[in-house]
């Protein structure tokens, strides 16, 4: 594994590649790499496979876009803000697949990825009608006593997607307390690379007088991109909450295909850096709304 | 419905909550505040022992768990206790579709799984949880035929299968328990496994709830009771204290 290198986010989001497994942090309206995001769809990736506990916005924009063909996940939901009705539009046509997985089933396969195994096992989704469904689930008799268990394949995404409060230049990557999501505990762990943008940049000292809050070490991470305000209009908890009104306006637009796409020029293709998107979205009165948490 | 729903959690039960879960956490705070100090919380299933100060708008958020006793790490936290068989052993569960025997749809409408007529958000924690020995209490502000199915276009969850003892033959403990809606109260038979009218709501008739739902009801031996409604402290608390933003009437779609 290389050393980490700081880059643009066009050049971090050069390094996935069309096809590719992308894990991608996100839970509902919490905590995605939407910057990571909008530069995928920006850089017109195509047949991605995306990989997510609680998928939310990002997922609804890239599928409206056009930029995955499957999913792995446990569930795609904006919360309060409902379906998805892109991705939903996508999946009912055929054009996005997908492999549903409970939660200790997507943990457990990319717990196995995490560890070199070929499968971890779970007593989740038993008596369901998702094991059939899926070759990457089996039933199967534990070795020493005999009850049934679900064996979960392993799974290694081709990269990981995170955001975070802080990185330094060496690739460390540093949370503020927060609960923590798989997304940070495992995905990153079974992915061959992983790109982080993060809220700031600083001196490794910054992180030296808080190593407990270290979550990603540099030596496993590919990619640092600083970008602020970097999982807008999904929360950051404590720097930023989630951009209501931004999920609302989207929604609006969202069953109609023409108008998604209008949105997704007006807010994701044309703004051509962040400081472009964040004057896109509201400016200064947007960011001092979402900070009010 | 919180208030029937909260009379169900004991002092000392451990409970989490998942999304788009407002009925269930007003339930939860009410029960805290009232019969049941002790029940364990955990909120979004990633905050111990929150303090909200009250029912947020998402479920899910910060303003839900940011002041809590301990910051979960949902892999080797929540889930390593809500697999063990030792805690976390009720859970709340929504979702698209309910059947007779207490199986739950919320991945998709139709007969094709990959071209489906509907595509929902999926099964998220319920997948496990019903397959997990848990108690699970439904709830569902909607009473309708389209949500109350003879057979669920998919199993997302584990409910009693096709009946009689099949959940028990292939090793599942625990299993539905208890139904809660804007019209009536409902458990399982113990043996047939089939839902169960246990009360209806003050006003409500059980023709009402028969039309409401897609299959025939079992009903109770004689008259069928009446839900206790919430005493006035219970309704002060809900409407002063827990939820004054009105965040359940919202989810039951209540508009007045």
């Amino acid at each position: 594994m290389s050393a980490a290198r700081v880059l643009s986010i066009e050049e971090a989001a050069g390094l996935v590649a069309d096809g590719d497994v992308v894990a991608l942090q996100n839970m509902a309206t919490q905590a995605a790499p939407m910057a990571m995001v909008r530069e995928l769809i920006r850089q017109e990736k195509r047949g991605l496979g995306l990989v997510v506990l609680v998928g939310g916005i990002a997922v609804d924009w890239l599928a409206a876009a056009g930029v995955i063909d499957r999913l792995i996940g446990a569930a795609v939901s904006m919360e309060q803000f409902g379906l998805c009705q892109q991705y939903r539009k996508a999946v009912e046509a055929g054009r996005v697949r997908v492999e549903e997985l409970s939660e200790t089933a997507l943990n457990a396969r990319l717990g196995a990825g995490a560890r070199n195994l070929p499968f971890l096992p779970t007593r989740g989704l038993i008596g369901t009608d998702l094991i059939d469904l899926n070759e990457n689930l089996t039933l199967f008799q534990d070795p020493f006593g005999g009850e049934t268990l679900v064996a979960c394949k392993a799974l290694v995404p081709d990269v990981a997607l995170v955001h975070a409060h802080r990185a330094d230049p060496q690739g460390n990557v540093q949370y503020e307390p927060t609960i923590l999501w798989p997304d940070v505990g495992i995905m990153p762990k079974a992915a061959k690379r992983v790109i982080v943008t993060a809220e700031e940049i600083v001196d490794s000292e910054v992180l030296r007088r808080n190593p407990d809050r270290t979550v990603l070490p540099g030596f496993a991470v590919d990619a640092v991109v600083e970008v602020p305000y970097g999982a807008h209009p999904t929360s950051f908890y404590p720097l930023y909450g989630y951009d209501a009104r931004f999920h609302a306006e989207w929604t609006k637009v969202a069953r109609d295909d023409e108008q998604a796409a209008a949105f997704l020029d007006r807010y994701v293709r044309g703004p051509a850096t962040q400081a472009d998107y964040l004057q896109a979205v509201g400016g200064a009165a947007t960011l001092m709304e979402v900070r009010r948490i | 419905m919180c208030a029937t729903l909260a009379a169900r959690f004991r002092d000392g039960d451990e409970v989490c909550n998942g999304m788009a879960s407002f009925i269930p956490v007003a339930a939860i705070m009410l029960a805290r505040l009232t019969h049941a100090p002790g029940l364990v919380w955990l909120a979004g299933a990633a905050g111990v022992d929150p303090r909200p100060e009250r029912v947020p708008a998402s479920t899910l958020e910060a303003p839900l768990w940011r002041d809590s006793v301990m910051y979960l790490e949902q892999y080797g936290d929540f889930w390593h206790y809500a697999q063990s068989g030792r805690h976390l052993q009720v859970f709340c569960v929504g979702a698209a579709q309910l059947d007779m025997y207490g199986n739950a749809n919320n991945s998709v409408i139709g007969d094709d799984y990959h071209r489906p007529r509907v595509r929902l958000p999926g099964t998220a924690g319920l997948g496990d949880m019903g397959s997990l020995g848990k108690r699970l209490f439904f709830w569902n502000p909607n009473h309708n035929p389209r949500s109350f199915v003879e057979r669920v276009d998919f199993r997302s969850a584990a409910g009693y299968l096709g009946g009689g003892d099949e959940r028990e033959r292939l090793g599942l403990a625990g299993g539905p328990e208890v139904v809660v809606t804007n019209l009536a109260v409902l458990d399982f038979h113990p043996d047939s496994k089939r839902m169960r009218l246990v009360s209806v709501h003050p006003g409500v008739t059980v023709e009402q709830v028969q039309e409401a739902t897609g299959f025939e009801l079992l009903l109770p031996q004689g008259a069928v009771p009446e839900t206790p409604a919430p005493t006035p402290e219970q309704v002060r608390l809900l409407r002063e204290v827990i939820d004054p933003d009105g965040m359940c009437k919202r989810e039951a779609g209540v508009t007045r």
